[in-house]
């Protein structure tokens, strides 16, 4: 191969010509930055979300009534208890605290760390933190989110709730939640049960939703089916209504740009497709003079193709390095924003470097096929003409 | 004497909209092998279109070529083309190099889709360059030399793969006198080596070719008469 006289030429050319490749090269390097980012991005806040929710029960059961969510009563958990093949029973504690102006929330989740199955759902978040020291007062586990706002409005180390009774209940921040957990934890402050239901308003005999597991897959269906008409204002979700709806969130955001992008490689292979079929252009000439000195239809296809490949390439190597460096060591400053923002508080989320080949060659042939395409048809259109007629 | 191209009944014709133009009209020519032929006309007579014909670079409306026995009219474009890559050496008026690329590698680019190895294709590129006595010129790029210098690469380009045949359109156009004398010596030396030249002119330094060769107007798309040189020196 090195001493075959076509690479030789394919070299000649492609670097004698480089200024004409830069441009090109130049704008397929953004086109693909910012498509392999999206699509990193993307992909790594389903990862993430995947790897939450795989804490989360099978069904979590709610009480709808007027047409939203209410609290549901703790009576609910006998009925469940009575249910052949459930598992896990855990009752949930959670409500919405608005801060002073009402412009920011927090999720205020109450654990019951005696509780096995709901201390485990949020062991990840919690990640090592000492119970005993966190349960001998008034203390909370918060978000990053949560802790940012705190600290810039003055409560660097607690905050005093005002409860639907009008008591004041001062809760002392014990940790901030782990970065890692910030795409689910990022506005949650967590508190023991008790307190919590104290903060939200909650009686005892009453809780936010009961969620519990079917362990065996087949029956999920049946068990959903019995528990919904139990009562006419019982709803059941299962976890994968929850990272549905996670997922549709992001992956309209992420569909929005793919349509841009699209949008945008459309427009610049049309603008290739016109460069190479230019009926007086000095490619046009440059194919002719090629087939008059004895060049075959297919030499000069085999040509263009390979020096098309060799822009492809170097674009989508050099623009899929650079979107990784930019998403997953920078955090992806911008465009992380607009992902994850309109977000209650404001979210860092830690990008978890994913690269699988599936994105990998989804980027490739989104972008490649159509470059490839506007540049040889023209290419095949000009070399099948007379060489006369096509120098002209 | 070995007979090279055979021309029999050939015409061509273009069409726009529904008036056709017939630019060459029952062309009837037979060429030997190492013969000198020059067409002569004035712009439009038909003389570039029968040299492309000839070379394969234009196919006609009807009517033969025959080079080496073989018709070149209907050959499927891989045929076609190792015909123009082996057989024909052209050389244009425009030099149609490319000017980006040195000398020698636009006289190498014949030479690609032979399938030789770089050592044989430097080779050739070497030998032809020397026998166009442009060798001195061959690193530098063909975008900065002179007209004169321009038309030996081409010259160099066409003997690259050692045709049989050299075809040359209007190849003084573009060149002063000086330099038109100077292709005329190279041209001499290629018809001692025995190759078939075709030209394709109107420059009257053609008329009087220090060696033997046969001048055929045309006009009109029609060839005019045949007239050998020597013949015309005999009378």
């Amino acid at each position: 191969m090195k001493n075959s006289p076509f690479i030789h030429f394919l070299m000649l050319e492609f670097f004698k010509e480089r200024k004409k490749h830069i441009g090109v090269i130049s704008i397929s390097l953004v086109i693909l930055f910012l498509l392999s980012s999206v699509l990193f991005i993307s992909s790594s806040i389903r990862h993430s979300l995947n790897q939450t929710l795989a804490w989360e029960p099978d069904f979590v059961v709610q009480r709808i009534q007027g047409g939203q969510k209410v609290n549901a009563p703790t009576e609910w958990i006998d009925d469940l208890l009575e249910v052949h093949g459930i598992s896990k029973i855990t009752s949930r504690v959670y409500g919405r605290y608005f801060f002073k102006s009402k412009e920011k929330s927090f999720l205020i989740v109450g654990v019951d760390f005696m509780d096995e199955q709901s201390h485990k759902a949020l062991r990840m978040m919690m990640d090592e933190t000492d119970l005993k020291e966190f349960l001998k007062g008034n203390n909370m586990l918060v978000g990053e989110g949560v802790s940012s706002h705190l600290k810039a409005h003055f409560y660097p180390n607690g905050y005093t709730f005002l409860t639907p009774k009008g008591a004041f209940k001062k809760v002392q921040l014990f940790k901030v939640l782990p970065k890692k957990s910030n795409l689910i934890s990022n506005d949650m402050i967590i508190v023991p049960i008790e307190l919590a239901r104290e903060i939200l308003g909650m009686g005892e005999d009453e809780v936010s939703d009961i969620a519990f597991n079917v362990p065996n897959d087949d029956e999920w269906e049946n068990v959903a089916d019995k528990i919904s008409a139990f009562y006419y204002d019982l709803r059941v979700v299962t976890k994968e209504d929850i990272k549905k709806a996670y997922e549709n969130l992001y992956n309209y955001k992420g569909g929005i740009f793919l349509i841009l992008f699209l949008i945008v490689i459309v427009t610049f292979v049309l603008i290739l497709y016109q460069r190479y079929s230019m009926v007086y252009s000095s490619e046009r000439r440059h194919i002719g003079l090629l087939r008059a000195l004895g060049w075959s239809i297919r030499d000069v296809l085999k040509l263009k193709f390979f020096e098309t490949m060799m822009i492809v390439l170097i674009a989508f190597v050099l623009g899929v390095a650079l979107a990784y460096l930019y998403v997953f060591v920078l955090g992806a400053p911008l465009l992380a924003e607009i992902f994850l923002g309109g977000a209650n508080l404001h979210n860092s989320v830690i990008l978890v470097p994913v690269l699988d080949f599936g994105i990998l060659s989804s980027i490739f042939l989104i972008y490649a096929i159509p470059f490839i395409s506007a540049v040889l048809i023209p290419t095949w259109k000009i070399a099948v003409t007379d060489p006369k007629e096509a120098m002209l | 004497m070995e007979t090279m191209i055979v021309i029999e009944n050939l015409n061509k014709h273009f069409k726009s909209g529904d008036a056709i133009f017939k630019v060459l009209k029952n062309i009837n020519l037979q060429i030997n092998a190492g013969e000198c032929i020059v067409l002569k006309g004035v712009s439009g007579s038909g003389k570039t279109t029968l040299l492309s014909i000839m070379g394969g670079l234009d196919r006609p409306s009807s009517g033969k070529v025959l080079v080496e026995g073989e018709s070149i009219s209907k050959l499927p474009d891989l045929h076609i083309s190792h015909f123009r890559a082996r057989k024909i050496g052209m050389i244009f008026q425009h030099f149609n190099l490319f000017d980006h690329l040195t000398a020698a590698e636009n006289v190498m680019i014949p030479l690609i889709p032979a399938g030789l190895d770089m050592n044989e294709v430097n080779h050739k590129v070497e030998a032809s360059l020397k026998l166009a006595n442009i060798s001195h010129k061959a690193k530098s790029p063909a975008g900065r030399l002179s007209g004169g210098e321009k038309q030996r690469v081409a010259i160099a380009r066409a003997l690259a793969s050692d045709p049989a045949i050299i075809l040359c359109d209007e190849p003084t156009a573009n060149l002063d006198r000086n330099n038109s004398l100077k292709f005329i010596d190279i041209l001499s030396q290629l018809h001692e080596m025995g190759k078939t030249i075709v030209v394709a002119t109107h420059d009257p330094l053609f008329d009087t070719l220090p060696f033997e060769s046969r001048i055929i107007p045309m006009e009109d798309g029609s060839l005019v008469s045949t007239v050998s040189e020597d013949v015309l020196e005999q009378g």
